[in-house]
């Protein structure tokens, strides 16, 4: 279902063409990183920390060195040495400690031998003598007075007055607006509460896997699955101290990222230990490492409170946010921050947040990085207000909804939005009246994202048949390259499926920024159309060549040269026979698009939820699902409704299911699919996308992003389900059956 | 060029908690500097990890760009995504 | 360590490779029969991506010893077109865009092709059941749930 401002028709944009690289993917021939084996390839393996917190003592490494099979081992002494300055320090001491280890799973060695057994027997031979230090595991260990502190130069940034001691959090971010106590004043009803939710993992189902291969030359090629080979290239020449030049970085297919691939693990110590060994290594990490080591999302803690008149207006707002970044300083606190009251016309706010380390995996993005808990806060919130107020829930939001022109709270004027048309989808749609069954209760909730701009390239080719090959520097996670191809056909005026839509490696196209932020759709397909428009005007000219005439008599038409002149009638020229002729006209058909994307257009979505709650047992299943989002301009609508379906699975696993478990020595106690239980496809409905089309202005075809909008209602719309099921209201992630439960029979309907 | 600057509120420190400020500069680099003269240490609050938006256009890394007498720029926090 | 020779019959054809005692079938297939098609997502049997079928049972490639593959019939996502021709799983997987990244893809295509195999008509109930060993965390399952389905109508009418 798809809910469309008024726009111009387009010939292939909004259509859905079967995607290029569909083929290969279920015919089992796609390439993914791990299925790359090179000649005199060797295995690497990491060597991980037991601790969560300590000291390394020394890393002795010469039986590993002896064995059969080792061609090369690695510590953190093989990298230059970084201060903490430097703005690349936190991942170079990420990726291979130095001195100290600051989570279970911290890499302090890695070896390659030519089998895999033979580089675990080596990895285990490893000895490293650690002197464990205390830990401090959550936000409540990390702030409380004596506790351990993890980095001794960490001064707190945005402290007032300013730090003078280190200590666990590395910055504070404050906004405001209008006055808050005069905004409580003027409330009817306030409301304060508290959260608290776990780190929870992206889990992708691919883990991490490269291959490098240096050579004697100096220079390496890293074969890897990522969301951004161009930063894979910077960050392992930054850990390495290489220049850019000697690193090429050949993107294989990306078996899901979600922001957990926006940054590195492997790859300079697969180019390290390459360098070591002269031969190719290849590296794949287990689960259980990808669980261990990579990017979680942070938990937090949360309190906010809101005051609202008793027409619904809310008139004030106040949040204390805590978001742990794991082993290193986070950015969720920032992001929190510029989300938690951005949904709503509050005249009255104050925010302030703070990043904590704690001994965890240091966190990574994942999918609209912070705002799914702000929003499980806010919008459980405004659904008391509602209930308290006896005002529909949508009314309230729709009352309280930004709209074009009023201020974010960052103060600017927001542009056109979308929001109030994504509520008014939900409104409209029969699920909004439709019966619920016994146990059953519904959760309605919105979201917002930013999404981002950034650097893209592309390059466009026209091929001697006529057909095209656009290349572009994105990594495709969920069918960007159709939505490239399509654009690309859209202009060129050619059928989708004679454009061969690539990604291109680093020496193939120019810089692109990290497919994040739900920007390649966005970035890379303003850079696909600018290259094409420079593409047309070629054709013009050598059409105008071909004709014995002006270009200023050419039209581009539906994929012809169209002769406008007055000199009678002159047949046009298809691409095809342009490219025929383009030996003789200027040579090859080339052209190139190069941009910094300005005006990322703001995602909104809007979220309905059916639960039912298992009064014996306090098993929530999510049987009936809704979700609106402003895609701005769907490109390929199915891969749009993909994006915001696996959203919503996703978000469903984050509120039911999904939490990082350690036991009392900081040991991950889960670090499987079994004890780490993402949605199957039997814990969930199909999930009803409604795309909402209220076109991005800055963007040719009204594009925003909509990669990550859609994992952001989802908690807070099975809370509210739940509370409308129980009369129960979960504050505390994940709201397993055992918390549901509890809240059910003992807590006299909150989960404490 | 005169330019109106609105500061987002976590960048109103330096500026002694102004939200606007009139300003001169020809780009946003220029009127970067002349901010800093204005309310010393408020240039490098600006100068990395802070977007602009111009007429509604979010800008990212605006050093270089142009900026019309009577514009009205407002700084925000760089975002990121997953 | 001397290594074990294995005969079998891997989608139709005869096979042979070396592997080590303690290699997995996994491991076996895709290092040394060069089927990279299934794909290692946990190694512990959980989800799905190595999906095979031995001997007319579905099961996780990665629990399996490749030893035990002697004399064994295998099917992988490689023998799943004839030809040219897709399955109608694979076709429906396409037309349906019941992909995203499409590593988990060649797994949900083993256990949906084994899932008709036993049960030509399902219900959504039983497609999502029968697919519960499969893990795919692009696309909230939904367009696989539809394309097996639809392929399930295809293979019907035909």
């Amino acid at each position: 279902m798809t809910v469309t401002e008024s726009k111009p028709r387009y010939k292939y944009v909004g259509t859905r063409p079967v995607r290029h690289d569909g083929l290969e993917k279920v015919t089992g021939r796609a390439r993914f990183a791990a299925d790359l084996n090179l000649s005199g390839q060797l295995h690497g393996i990491v060597v991980r920390s037991p601790h969560a917190h300590a000291r390394i003592v020394s890393i002795d490494t010469s039986k590993a060195e002896a064995m059969d099979g080792v061609k090369a081992v690695i510590t953190g002494d093989d990298f230059p040495a970084v201060d903490p300055s430097n703005r690349n320090y936190d991942m170079c001491v990420n990726i291979m400690a130095r001195h100290k280890v600051f989570y279970e799973g911290h890499a302090v060695a890695a070896v390659a031998a030519s089998t895999r057994d033979q580089a675990r027997a080596a990895a285990a031979a490893i000895e490293v003598a650690y002197e464990v230090l205390p830990a401090a595991m959550t936000i409540d260990e990390a702030l409380a007075p004596g506790a351990p502190v993890l980095h001794d130069h960490m001064m707190t940034k945005g402290a007032d007055p300013p730090a003078t001691e280190p200590s666990n959090v590395s910055d504070i971010t404050r906004f405001a607006a209008g006055d808050l106590d005069a905004g409580f004043a003027e409330a009817d009803l306030v409301i304060e509460r508290e959260y608290t939710t776990k780190p929870v993992h992206q889990g992708y189902i691919e883990p991490h896997a490269c291959v490098a291969d240096t050579g004697q030359d100096g220079h390496t090629t890293i074969w890897c699955s990522s969301q951004g080979h161009f930063n894979v290239r910077s960050s392992s020449a930054a850990m390495l101290g290489w220049e850019n030049t000697r690193i090429r970085v050949i993107p294989a297919e990306i078996g899901g990222g979600f922001g957990g691939k926006t940054t590195i693990y492997l790859e300079p110590l697969a180019v390290a230990l390459s360098a070591k060994a002269g031969r190719p290594v290849k590296m794949v990490m287990t689960r259980d490492e990808v669980f261990r080591a990579t990017g979680p999302a942070p938990g937090t803690k949360l309190k906010v409170k809101l005051g609202a008149r008793r027409d619904g207006t809310l008139v004030a707002g106040d949040a204390y946010l805590i978001y742990s970044g794991g082993a290193y300083a986070g950015s969720g606190g920032l992001l929190g921050a510029m989300t938690v009251f951005e949904s709503y016309n509050i005249a009255n706010f104050g925010v302030e947040s703070l990043n904590v380390v704690v001994n965890t995996a240091r966190s990574a993005a994942y999918r609209a990085p912070a705002a799914p808990l702000t929003a499980f806060a806010i919008e459980t919130m405004l659904d008391e207000i509602a209930t308290e107020l006896g005002i529909d829930a949508l009314d309230l939001r729709l009352a309280n909804a930004v709209a074009e022109g009023d201020p974010s709270t960052m103060g600017f004027p927001f542009a056109r939005i979308g929001f109030t048309e994504c509520l008014e989808a939900v409104r409209d749609h029969p699920h909004y009246s439709a019966p619920l069954g016994p146990n059953q209760g519904r959760g309605l909730a919105a979201g917002y994202w930013f999404n981002i701009g950034e650097s893209s390239s592309a390059t466009v080719n026209l091929n001697e048949d006529g057909t095209a090959t656009v290349v572009t520097g994105s990594p495709d996670i969920g069918g960007s390259r159709a939505s490239m191809a399509l654009m690309a056909a859209e202009e060129l005026g050619i059928d989708p499926l004679d454009i061969r839509p690539v990604v291109g490696d680093t020496e193939a196209v120019g810089f692109t920024d990290v497919t994040e932020g739900s920007r390649a759709t966005f970035a890379t397909g303003m850079a696909v159309v600018e290259a094409c428009r420079t593409m047309v005007a070629e054709l013009r000219g050598r059409a105008a060549k071909m004709m014995g005439t002006d270009i200023d008599d050419i039209d581009w038409v539906d994929g012809q040269a169209v002769y406008t002149g007055s000199d009678g009638d002159k047949a046009p020229l298809s691409v095809a026979a342009i490219c025929a002729k383009a030996k003789r006209t200027g040579g090859p058909l080339t052209a190139t698009g190069s941009l910094e994307a300005h005006g990322a257009g703001p995602g909104f979505a809007v979220h309905l939820c059916d639960v039912e709650v298992d009064p014996e047992t306090g098993v929530v299943r999510v049987v009936r699902y809704t979700a609106s989002q402003d895609a701005g301009t769907a490109i390929h609508p199915s891969y749009v409704e993909g994006q915001i379906q696996g959203g919503v699975a996703q978000g469903v696993g984050w509120a039911l299911n999904e939490e990082y478990i350690y036991d009392s020595d900081g040991v991950m106690e889960n670090p499987g699919f079994l004890d780490y239980r993402v949605p199957v496809a039997s814990d969930l409905p199909m999930i009803d996308a409604v795309i909402v089309e209220v076109p991005n202005p800055a963007h040719p075809y009204g594009v925003r992003g909509v990669g990550e909008t859609g994992i952001v209602p989802p908690i807070p719309a099975v809370a509210n389900a739940i509370n409308d099921a129980t009369g129960c209201r979960l504050r505390n992630l994940p709201m397993s059956p055992v918390r549901v439960l509890e809240a059910i029979t003992a807590n006299g309907g909150s989960d404490g | 060029m005169a330019v109106r600057v609105h500061l987002s509120s976590n960048l109103r420190g330096p500026a002694g908690g102004l939200a606007e400020i009139e300003a001169q500069g020809a780009t946003v680099g220029a009127l970067i500097e002349d901010l800093d003269r204005r309310h010393p240490g408020l240039g490098d609050a600006l100068r990395s990890g802070v977007s602009v938006v111009i007429d509604g256009l979010l800008i990212a890394h605006p050093e270089y760009e142009p900026l019309a007498d009577g514009a009205l720029v407002y700084f925000v926090p760089q975002t990121a995504g997953g | 360590m001397s290594r074990v020779h294995v005969t079998c019959t891997i989608n139709g054809d005869p096979a042979e490779f070396l592997c080590d005692g303690g290699q997995t079938l996994l491991d076996a297939l895709r290092d040394e029969a060069g089927l990279t098609g299934a794909k290692e997502g946990c190694g512990t049997g959980d989800c799905g991506a190595c999906s095979v079928v031995m001997d007319g049972r579905l099961l996780c490639s990665c629990l399996v010893l490749a030893p035990e593959a002697e004399g064994a019939t295998i099917s992988t996502v490689e023998g799943m077109a004839a030809g040219d021709d897709l399955h109608p799983l694979q076709q429906c997987f396409l037309e349906g865009a019941a992909l995203q990244c499409g590593v988990c893809t060649p797994g949900f295509l083993v256990a949906a092709k084994a899932l008709l195999d036993r049960n030509p008509d399902p219900t959504e109930t039983e497609v999502r059941y029968g697919l519960a060993g499969n893990l795919c965390r692009c696309t909230g399952y939904d367009k696989i749930v539809r394309s097996v389905l639809a392929a399930a109508q295809t293979v019907n009418e035909s």
